[in-house]
């Protein structure tokens, strides 16, 4: 007889993957509604949160004590919010209906980092004026797909001092790396669900004429000029320089919420409304490496660490976030290995939506909740 | 106390107690001694100090004392002490006894209108201070993210309170304050500017003489060096900048870093109308290296052109004032939040995210990055200070709504991987704003909740005259003392 435990693959103990986030460590409370997204900028020191009042609100991350907020929008929840990279300025980006917002929240920046961030977010306001007419694909459109402006004193004078309007209601906002483009969601968009903005020059481009599914989310790879965008059942992932198709992943799922693409660049994990976390490793194969099927409710959100830990987690409606260890190897011979570590709940759950999104801490073990709950985030 | 030696080496062949008075002179008979002696392998703790009393103050109302065994507090009977330690018999042993600390009990509560992060005391004993201070006219600083400072006197009443910084409409939340003298102190905050400010005590009033620039970052931590008017800062910028406390010594300020120097800044600074210009100076030195955001830094105690600081990046540094150069770097763990030297044992004391006290002998020669972990808190340790009183004691405050005392001798070997030993605190003070008290041990914060919410200890001072000062998010300074024995 075969002892059906040899079987198993040998997995180390939590307590050998430490560390990962065991408490929670602040809660920031003030947010009315659900908060929807949640971002902590490069330095580690502050938390950018969107909710439904309509309110970008930021905080200190260790103390959760809220440092400023602006009311972006009387009708439409605050759907994204996401720190641009880069340590030299510090400029939040933030979605509410077609509007993307570009904020430097200068009451809580010293005059040269507001002047670097004022610069930053300038350069391009004389560059769609340079150009004649909107071009795209060689045919001149009606309308631009996005329109560049000043959103007015009210807002300039908190900070907010760009405005980007874009055809549908944004959902997803996500920054390359070196914090010039941008790319944004609107899952009802169609044709133009799909965008991609350049900072320096206030462009705004809709790389795909035609998208089969409804796209949930977009993301640039990080090292490589590749760009992953995830519909409701497969994830794309597409050379930007050649303008070509590269794979098509098949999670097998019903309806993708969310996905993220591991530091290293070949592997990503989506999770999906309907319950599951997959792992996808791109060298592998178009089908998922791990399906994890931990959650009663749907999974809003996944996240990889960047800073050089080996985690990752996911946000569920169940109010529940799962952090989990998962070790990529360099070497091809050698599969990632994912250990569940542990399940941190406190999340109180409203109307069935439970937490709805997550960050990581640029270095630290430390996990951003989000929330839910009126008003309440909590880092652990 | 020769004689005591001597009796014990020749009455007792088996196991040799040395006695050694450690703080107190203490006269015996040597049939008490034997008796002491002979009691001491089945008594723990509270029967010696019993014993201790009834030899010391045999008519005066029992006070506790603490038994120390080769430098380590006895927490059982002293047969189970030798059992755990793997010490035979046959060993010598050093026996001390020194008074315990009584339980701090609150004092007062100091209330104010936001968060407080940060609380001073000028007193005979601070370092700031000196006999000019009479008893009860001690003076508590606080620092509050309201962005103002307040003076205090020691029965809870304001005596001066600073005017907001006209900063271009920055938020300024305070996270750090000091005493320089019993004129001047320092402030610092989010805004990333040192401010030092005169204190008026016939006129009860607070004038800022000079703003110091070299941060772009908020400030986390100053430290004073009274006698070279030297301040230190430390920054979420990562960096450490030295000032000067007397305008002048400092050269000008990098003109990037003044809140006139954008347009749109220099427009907000205008509307706000300034009554009086502040002059603005640079750093003397500042000192780069850490990779995050820079979280305490202090002077050596005994050498005020050496500091030390630490930082998010899990770093403790030692750095070379006079150079600018930073000499030592010791790695830990975890994220560093606070600091506090114990010189006479040259330990740092550090706190960290993790939840523990970590104290590290920076010495080159130490070969153990940490020598004990002291465990108690259930969330990020914020802030140390040292027991002005004794050179074991510690205090602490930390995120989870508790300051908690500590003493370096109440420890035990570490089980498992974890280097050096491991201690648990003395006391645990509870915010006195949630009907909390002092408690033995790690019972008083059982009630609280981890993260905190509401009550985050921010800040801690422990002056001999004053007492135990506590700051918060509850609002409040909370002083605590332990009851006259
Ligand atoms: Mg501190």
């Amino acid at each position: 007889n075969i002892d059906p435990e040899s079987l198993l693959p040998k997995l180390p103990s939590p307590d050998e993957l430490k560390p990962f986030p065991t408490v929670t460590a602040a809660i920031c409370r003030g947010q009315e509604g659900r908060v929807r997204s949640v971002s902590i900028d490069p330095h580690g020191i502050f938390i950018a949160s969107g909710g439904d009042d309509g309110f970008v609100r930021i905080w200190e991350l260790m103390t959760g004590r809220q440092l400023w907020n602006v009311k972006l929008s009387d009708e439409d929840a605050v759907d994204a919010v996401q720190w641009r990279p880069g340590k030299e300025a510090a400029i939040v980006s933030a979605a509410a209906g077609e509007n993307i917002y570009l904020i430097v929240p200068f009451t809580i920046l010293s005059p040269d980092v507001e002047q670097n961030s004022r610069d930053v977010l300038d350069a391009g306001w004389g560059y769609a004026a340079s150009k004649p007419s909107n071009t795209a694909h060689g045919v001149v459109v009606k309308e631009p797909p996005g329109k560049w402006s000043r959103p007015g004193p009210r807002l300039e004078n908190k900070g907010v001092l760009v405005q980007t309007t874009v055809r549908s209601a944004v959902k997803v906002i996500n920054w390359h790396r070196k914090g010039d483009y941008f790319a944004t969601v609107s899952p009802r968009g169609q044709s133009s669900s799909v965008a991609i903005h350049t900072l320096s020059k206030h462009l705004t481009q809709l790389p795909f004429r035609r998208l089969k599914g409804i796209a949930q989310s977009a993301q640039f790879h990080p090292s490589k000029a590749l760009f992953f965008v995830a519909t409701r059942n497969t994830i794309r992932s597409y050379d930007l320089a050649k303008q070509e198709l590269v794979k098509i992943l098949q999670p097998g799922a019903k309806w993708i919420s969310s996905i993220d693409v591991h530091p290293g660049g070949d592997n990503i994990i989506v999770g999906t409304y309907d319950k599951r976390l997959l792992w996808h490793d791109l060298d592998l194969s178009t089908k998922p490496y791990k399906t994890l099927r931990f959650h009663k409710q749907a999974i809003r959100a996944v996240r990889f660490h960047q800073g050089g830990l080996p985690l990752f987690a996911d946000a569920s409606d169940d109010g529940s976030l799962q952090i989990f260890h998962g070790k990529v190897v360099g070497d091809l011979m050698e599969n990632a290995t994912i250990v569940p570590l542990k399940i941190l709940s406190g999340h109180k759950v409203k109307s069935r939506l439970g937490v709805m999104d997550i960050d990581w801490h640029p270095r630290e073990p430390w996990r951003l909740g989000k929330r839910r709950k009126y008003g309440e985030e909590s880092i652990r | 106390f020769q004689y005591l030696s001597e009796i014990l080496d020749s009455s007792l062949a088996d196991i040799r107690y040395m006695w050694t008075d450690s703080e107190l002179k203490l006269e015996m008979e040597a049939d008490e001694v034997i008796d002491l002696i002979n009691a001491l392998a089945e008594l723990g703790r509270y029967g010696l100090s019993t014993l201790v009393n009834n030899l010391l103050r045999p008519e005066q109302k029992p006070i506790p004392f603490n038994i120390l065994i080769n430098g380590q507090f006895l927490r059982s009977t002293l047969q189970q002490f030798l059992t755990q330690h793997d010490l035979s018999s046959e060993s010598t042993l050093d026996v001390e006894y020194t008074p315990a600390l009584l339980p701090p009990l609150n004092v007062s509560s100091f209330e104010h209108d936001d968060w407080v992060s940060a609380v001073d005391v000028l007193s005979a004993a601070s370092p700031a201070g000196g006999s000019s201070i009479a008893s009860g006219q001690e003076r508590i600083l606080s620092a509050s993210y309201d962005g103002l400072v307040r003076v205090w006197n020691t029965s809870g009443d304001v005596l001066a309170t600073s005017s907001a910084p006209n900063n271009g409409g920055r938020i300024t939340c305070l996270k750090t304050a000091r005493w320089l003298s019993d004129k001047k102190f320092v402030a610092a905050g989010l805004d990333s500017v040192v401010r030092v400010y005169k204190y008026d005590e016939d006129t009860r009033s607070i004038t800022p003489s000079v703003e110091l620039y070299s941060h772009n970052m908020g400030v986390e931590d100053v430290a004073v060096h009274r006698p070279s008017n030297r301040i230190l800062s430390a920054s979420s910028d990562t960096t450490i900048a030295l000032f000067s406390s007397s305008t002048k010594d400092n050269p000008a300020a990098p003109a990037p870093l003044l809140p006139t120097s954008t347009a749109a800044s220099a427009k907000r600074q205008k509307l706000s109308k300034p009554e009086r210009s502040v002059p603005a100076r640079g750093a003397l030195a500042t000192l780069s290296g850490h990779a995050s955001p820079a979280s305490a830094v202090i002077f050596k105690p005994a050498d005020p052109t050496v500091a030390y600081s630490t930082s998010h990046d899990h770093t403790l540094k030692t750095w070379d004032l006079p150079t600018a150069t930073c000499v030592d770097t010791r790695t830990t763990g975890h994220a560093l939040l606070a600091l506090a030297a114990l010189p006479h044992l040259h330990l740092l004391a550090a706190g960290t995210s993790a939840r523990h006290i970590t104290l590290i002998d920076p010495r080159a020669s130490a070969t153990q990055i940490s020598v004990i972990t002291l465990r108690g808190h259930k969330n990020a340790v914020v802030a140390l200070d040292a027991d002005p009183g004794s050179h074991y004691r510690l205090l602490s405050g930390s995120h989870d709504g508790t300051a908690q005392i500590w003493d370096v001798r109440n420890v035990r070997p570490s089980v498992g991987m974890a280097e050096g030993q491991v201690g648990e605190s003395v006391y645990t003070i509870a915010r006195e704003s949630v009907g909390g008290g002092a408690a033995a041990g790690g019972a008083g914060a059982a009630k609280m909740h981890a993260h905190g919410e509401g009550v985050k200890v921010l800040g801690v001072r422990w002056d001999r005259d004053v007492g135990i000062l506590s700051a918060g998010e509850d609002r409040r300074v909370q002083v605590n003392r332990a009851a006259a024995s």
